[in-house]
C-alpha cells in the first residue's frame, strides 16, 4: 500500500507585487495537520496550492508523488483529493443533496445508485442526513459549512484539504466532525486551516504556524504548547510585564509571555497561549508581505 | 363471500409484491370481500422470507423520490437531444440556464425584434446591436465565477474544465442562436441568418479572452466594442448593409476561427479561472 504524502520544496506564490507564500518546504504524511496564522498569513494560498486550485509561482509541489503542473498528473491528483474552499457559493435553488450529487458527478461517480448512496453517506457523516432535501439557502451558516465539507469527503479521498471547516459550526457538531476527521486521518493526509486553536489542540498531531507567508513553527502541538509552560499566569489586574493579557470569565486577568516574575499564579498553558506567544503577543492581523522590488 | 378465490400464483405474487399495480389493486378488492383468501394471505405472509421484501431497497427508493432533484425542462430537452444524463445535468446546472436569466434574455430579444418589426430604422439598428451580443453574454455567464459560485470546488475535480465549458457553450448556442434567428425572421428586409456569424464570432472571442481575464469581463468588453461600432456605423451610413454583406460576414467567420484557435492553444489557462481575475 502506497502511503499518502505531500511535499513542497521552496513553494511560493505571489499575486502581482504581493507575496502570499514565500518558499515553503514541507512534508506531510497521513494524520491531521493544522494550519494556524493571522489573516493574510498565507494559509488559504498554501491550501490552494495543495488542492491544485492554484499553481505555485516558485518551487515544486508533489501530491501523492504526482506533479500538479503536468495536466495528466493533475487530474490524477484530483481523483484522490477532497477540497473544501474557504468560501463556497451554492447555486440558487440547490438542495444539500443536489449540490453534493452535482460535485459527485464531476468526481466521476457516474452510476446513479452508487452516487446517491455515496452522497447519503457523506451527508450522514456531517450530520445532515435528515436535511438532504432542504434548500441550502434556507440553511444556517454552520449547516452550509457542513454541506461544503460533505462534498470534500466524497469517495474517502487519501488527501483532504480543508479551509476553515469548523467556522460557524456549533460545538456539538464540531466534536462530531473531529471524530470523523480523526478516523479519515488514519489513512489520509488531512490538512486544515482554522482560527480555532481548540480544534487544532483536540485534533491535530502536528501544527504549522504561518506568518506573512513563512513557516514560523512546524512541529507537534504538544511541543508548541510546551513552549508556553511557565509563561502564563493569572492576576487580579493586567500585568504590564505580559506581552498580552485579557480579562477572563472569572474576572481575573490571564497574562501571557513577557518577563517571568516571582510570586504569581502560573497556570497550564493552552495552545492559544503558545500561539500568541509565538506571534509576539500580537493578536492583531497582519497583511501579506510586499515583494521587495 | 365470493364464488371464486385467488389462485396460488396470484396470491404468491401479491405477498411477494411482485405483482403489477393493477393486479395488486384487483387482489385487494377481492380480499375485502373474501375472508378465506385473507386467511391464506396471512398464512403465506407469516412464512415468507423477510429478505423477499427488501426494506432497504424500498427505503432507498423512497429517499430517492424525496431527495434526488428532478431534471429541469432544459435538462430533459438536452437528454432528448441525445446528451448522456450526467452531461445534461452538468450543463443544466450552469446559472445561465436559470429561469430568470432566460426570461431576461428573451425579453431583450423580444423588445429589440419588436422595435425592428415596426419598421423604424433605429429599431433595426437596435436589433443589430443586441442580437449578436446576447449569446456571448449568456456563454460568459455559463462559466464565470461570479455567476457560477460553485466554481472553486468544480475546478479541482477530475472532470475536464475545458469539456465543461465547451458543453455549456454549445448548449447556450443551441438555445440562444435559434432564439436570435427566430426573432430575426420578423425583422423586415434582412435575412435572419445574417446575425449568426457575428454571434458565433463574439462567442469565440469571449472564449479566447477568458484565458486572460474573466469570462464576464470579456463578454462585457466585446459587447461594448460592438455597440460602439454599431453606433459609429449608424452615424456614418444610416444603413446596416455594411455589416450584413459578404465581406463583413467573412470577417466575422475569420474572427471566429482565429479566436477559437487562440482558445484551443491557451485552453489550459482556463484551469486557473479565478474570481479576482
Amino acid at each position: 500500500m502506497v502511503t499518502a504524502s505531500i511535499s513542497l520544496r521552496g513553494a511560493g506564490r505571489t499575486f502581482g507585487a504581493t507575496r502570499a507564500l514565500a518558499g515553503v518546504d514541507l512534508d506531510l504524511k497521513p494524520g491531521v495537520t493544522g494550519l494556524l496564522g493571522p489573516n493574510g498569513a498565507g494559509k488559504t494560498t498554501l491550501l490552494r496550492l495543495l488542492a491544485t486550485a492554484l499553481p505555485p509561482t516558485q518551487g515544486k509541489v508533489r501530491v501523492l508523488g504526482l506533479d500538479p503542473e503536468v495536466p495528466a498528473e493533475r487530474t490524477g491528483i484530483r481523483r484522490q483529493l477532497g477540497y473544501q474552499p474557504q468560501e463556497v457559493g451554492f447555486p440558487r435553488g440547490f438542495t444539500a443533496f443536489a449540490f453534493v450529487d452535482y460535485i459527485a458527478l464531476l468526481k466521476e461517480w457516474t452510476q446513479p445508485a452508487a452516487r446517491h448512496a455515496e452522497v447519503r453517506r457523506v451527508l450522514d457523516l456531517v450530520g445532515l442526513s435528515d436535511l438532504g432535501a432542504k434548500r441550502i439557502r434556507a440553511m444556517s451558516g454552520g449547516q452550509r459549512r457542513r454541506v461544503s465539507l460533505a462534498q470534500a469527503l466524497l469517495g474517502s479521498p487519501p488527501v483532504l484539504i480543508l479551509d476553515e471547516p469548523t467556522t460557524g459550526v456549533d460545538p456539538e457538531q464540531r466534536v462530531v466532525l473531529r471524530t470523523v476527521l480523526a478516523e479519515i486521518a488514519r489513512t489520509s493526509v488531512v490538512v486544515l486551516s482554522t482560527h480555532q486553536t481548540e480544534d487544532v489542540a483536540a485534533l491535530c498531531e502536528r501544527v504549522i504556524v504561518l506568518d506573512r507567508g513563512r513557516v514560523r513553527y512546524d512541529g507537534p502541538v504538544t511541543d508548541l504548547t510546551g513552549q508556553a509552560a511557565g509563561r502564563v499566569w493569572l492576576a487580579d489586574e493586567p500585568d504590564p510585564a505580559a506581552k498580552v493579557s485579557w480579562r477572563t470569565g472569572t474576572g481575573r486577568y490571564r497574562n501571557v509571555g513577557g518577563r517571568v516574575r516571582d510570586g504569581v499564579e502560573y497556570v497550564e498553558p493552552s495552545l492559544e497561549d503558545a500561539y500568541l506567544l509565538l506571534r509576539g503577543g500580537s493578536p492583531e492581523h497582519e497583511t501579506a508581505e510586499e515583494v521587495a522590488s | 363471500m365470493t364464488a371464486w378465490h385467488l389462485d396460488d400464483d396470484a396470491l404468491r405474487r401479491y405477498v411477494e409484491r411482485t405483482d403489477s399495480l393493477a393486479e395488486g389493486a384487483s387482489v385487494e378488492q377481492h380480499l375485502l370481500a373474501c375472508e378465506p383468501c385473507r386467511g391464506r394471505v396471512t398464512a403465506a405472509a407469516s412464512v415468507i422470507e423477510v429478505s423477499v421484501i427488501d426494506f432497504a431497497a424500498v427505503w432507498e427508493s423512497t429517499r430517492d423520490a424525496v431527495e434526488v432533484p428532478r431534471p429541469s425542462v432544459f435538462e430533459r430537452l438536452l437528454r432528448a437531444a441525445g446528451l448522456p444524463a450526467q452531461e445534461a445535468r452538468l450543463v443544466a446546472v450552469a446559472s445561465a440556464f436559470r429561469g430568470v436569466w432566460l426570461v431576461s434574455v428573451a425579453a431583450v430579444l423580444v423588445f429589440a425584434a419588436l422595435a425592428a418589426a415596426i419598421g423604424h430604422t433605429r429599431g433595426l439598428w437596435l436589433f443589430l446591436a443586441v442580437a449578436p451580443v446576447v449569446p456571448c453574454l449568456v456563454v460568459a455567464a455559463g462559466y464565470d465565477p461570479r455567476m457560477d459560485p460553485a466554481l472553486e470546488p468544480e475546478l479541482v475535480t477530475p472532470y475536464p474544465v475545458l469539456r465543461l465549458i465547451l458543453l455549456r457553450t454549445i448548449a447556450v448556442l443551441a438555445l440562444a442562436v435559434p432564439a436570435v434567428l427566430l426573432f430575426g425572421l420578423v425583422v423586415p428586409g434582412v435575412t435572419a441568418f445574417a446575425w449568426l456569424l457575428p454571434a458565433v464570432g463574439f462567442v469565440a472571442v469571449v472564449l479566447a479572452a477568458s484565458t486572460w481575464v474573466s469570462p464576464l469581463r470579456s463578454a462585457v468588453a466585446v459587447s461594448c466594442a460592438w455597440l460602439a461600432a454599431i453606433w459609429l456605423l449608424a452615424g456614418r451610413s444610416g444603413s446596416p448593409d455594411a455589416v450584413l454583406q459578404a465581406p463583413a460576414q467573412a470577417g466575422f467567420l475569420a474572427l471566429a476561427a482565429a479566436s477559437f484557435s487562440i482558445f484551443l492553444v491557451r485552453r489550459r489557462q482556463l484551469a486557473q479561472l479565478r474570481p479576482w481575475r
